[in-house]
């Protein structure tokens, strides 16, 4: 499946897939059910969100390999001297057009993932020193089992700080540039005004991405079973 | 990717991070009302944090302190905070957790703290949680009273506090080591104990020392069964040859225990030989001369020494 953007001006083109949408507010979801669950005590709970979250974000590792254009990891990872020049054309009042992610938006969505990978893997072997362990626990020492807790309460701080950036930094789209990034990431839809033009977008089948996350989910099971 | 103008917005870039730093420093202050744990890391941060600590001779330090280490400060001291609570200083417990206060000064019904250590070993909420050993009644009591006296970190006493009991526990016995230690003396020992029963056993179960106690032979007991006990003199710490015949020929006996730490003479037919003897045993600390002829001069190197002298000496 593709797009063209060479369209009328008025018209909407389709830029973001379904699994990227679910999978990103999936993910909002999921995140603050498990920081309510932790805080709460409801520690069943926060297994089961932690494990699910564990499967999305293999997915959306997987995704950004096999996925449609723009959630690919090769369509918004760009060398360090391209963000720079992306943020300093920004900083000067100019305006550049992407389809998908911006470059510092790409390098904000690997840190989150990077950051949340490395939460749910602490959380796996992390405990709360009464009743609750995490499912490979056992496998490792109580010194090591208590050290992966300490860095997954930091990893969660870390988390907290990003989220913030990354609002931070759409707010600043919609209220400086003038650019609705969270529309589009619900309807899949961007006005064709700010996709560049003559943009290609190559959407992958969704059995893929009903495959890959089925996958992943029996990865992430299999881990707690 | 395409550049061009950007199209305007409704905000001017400074005007926006404006209000983000607003709405960042709003947010901060929530958090740190709804998080108390966590306002008191910011304002320790920032070096505005009081920190009292609790005075050395406060009932605080004495008896409530020693309670929390040992069976708070495994998961609220400094490796690990549950609930973000510590429990390892005075300033730690006041400041509380992740909900704030759980010590509240005069008010221990409503203390979070006295309402988790209250509670029966199988609630879930029981502090120590299940698994760990739970404070006793009189524990609680005395945390109960701090609080309703005030959780003072000075005041040394707390009325009606029941009283401080001391645990005495004893070293594991580590048969084999002593087994170990006890071998080169072994065989003598055996020997002289068929040869005098009852007159030497060990000051201990877990020492390789030997106690002589000839006290019960009475005058029996002469210079040559103490001569006896020659092969054991590196081991022997503790003599009692009270009233038995022994004269100051032991003197050079004596002169060889080396590990001798006590020796009573009392009402023996010893003197200034026998104590002068004493002089090159530097683990003697205890000497008993009631009865004897040993004279205060030739005691007087060794209660200059250290040596505890019991009894009279004469005064030549």
């Amino acid at each position: 499946m593709q797009t063209d953007t060479a369209a009328p001006p008025d018209e909407r083109v389709r830029v973001w897939d379904a699994p990227t949408r679910l999978f990103h507010w999936s993910l909002v979801a999921l995140v603050f059910v498990s920081w309510l669950s932790a805080d709460q005590g409801y520690m069943t709970v926060h297994l089961w969100s932690g494990l699910s979250l564990l499967a999305l974000l293999l997915f959306r590792f997987g995704w950004g390999l096999m996925g449609s254009t723009t959630s690919r990891f090769s369509d918004f990872l760009h060398a360090p001297h391209k963000t720079l020049a992306y943020l300093r054309t920004m900083a000067g009042g100019g305006r550049v057009l992407h389809a998908g992610h911006n470059p510092a938006g790409g390098l904000m969505v690997v840190a989150l993932l990077a950051v949340l990978l490395a939460q749910v893997a602490t959380g796996l072997f992390a405990n709360d020193s009464l009743r609750f362990s995490g499912p490979l626990a056992l496998f490792v020492s109580d010194d090591a089992s208590d050290g992966l807790t300490r860095i997954h309460g930091i990893a969660f701080d870390i988390i907290l700080v990003l989220v913030w950036l990354h609002v931070v930094a759409v707010g600043f789209h919609h209220f400086v540039k003038g650019d609705n990034l969270v529309g589009p990431m619900v309807s899949g839809k961007k006005q064709r005004a700010h996709v560049p033009e003559g943009a290609t977008i190559i959407f992958a089948h969704p059995a893929l991405a009903l495959g890959l996350l089925a996958a992943c989910a029996a990865l992430a099971a299999w881990i707690l079973f | 990717m395409s550049s061009e103008p950007s199209a305007p917005g409704r905000l001017s870039a400074p005007a926006y991070f404006g209000c983000v730093a607003l709405v960042t420093a709003l947010g901060a202050a929530l958090a740190m009302v709804l998080r108390p744990a966590f306002g008191h890391r910011v304002l320790e941060f920032a070096g505005v944090e009081a920190m009292p600590q609790a005075s050395f001779e406060s009932f605080y330090t004495r008896r409530v302190a020693p309670l929390f280490a040992e069976s708070c400060m495994a998961c609220h001291g400094e490796d690990r905070q549950k609930g973000e609570l510590r429990l390892d200083s005075y300033a730690f417990a006041m400041r509380g957790g992740r909900h704030g206060a759980v010590i509240l000064p005069g008010d221990p019904k409503a203390s979070e703290l006295m309402t988790r250590i209250s509670l029966p070993a199988g609630d879930e909420k029981a502090m120590p949680p299940e698994g760990k050993t739970p404070l006793s009644p009189d524990q609680v009591t005395v945390i109960r009273l701090w609080i309703a006296a005030g959780a003072s970190p000075t005041a040394a006493v707390i009325q009606g506090a029941p009283r401080l009991v001391a645990e005495v526990k004893f070293p594991e016995l580590d048969a084999d080591a002593v087994r170990r230690m006890r071998a080169p003396l072994a065989g003598e020992v055996a020997r002289l104990s068929a040869l005098y029963p009852g007159i030497i056993v060990y000051e201990s179960r877990n020492s390789a020392g030997l106690e002589l106690n000839a006290m019960l032979r009475g005058q029996a007991f002469s210079d040559a069964d103490l001569k006896a006990f020659l092969p054991l003199s590196g081991g022997i710490v503790r003599i009692d040859l009270s009233g038995t015949s022994i004269t100051d020929a032991s003197a050079p006996v004596l002169a060889r225990m080396t590990a001798l730490k006590s020796l009573r003479l009392a009402d023996t037919k010893t003197g200034d030989a026998a104590v002068s003897a004493l002089a090159a045993l530097k683990s003697l600390k205890s000497l008993t001369v009631t009865g004897t002829a040993a004279t205060k001069p030739a005691l007087a190197p060794l209660a200059k020494r250290g040596v505890e002298i019991h009894g009279d000496a004469n005064a030549d």
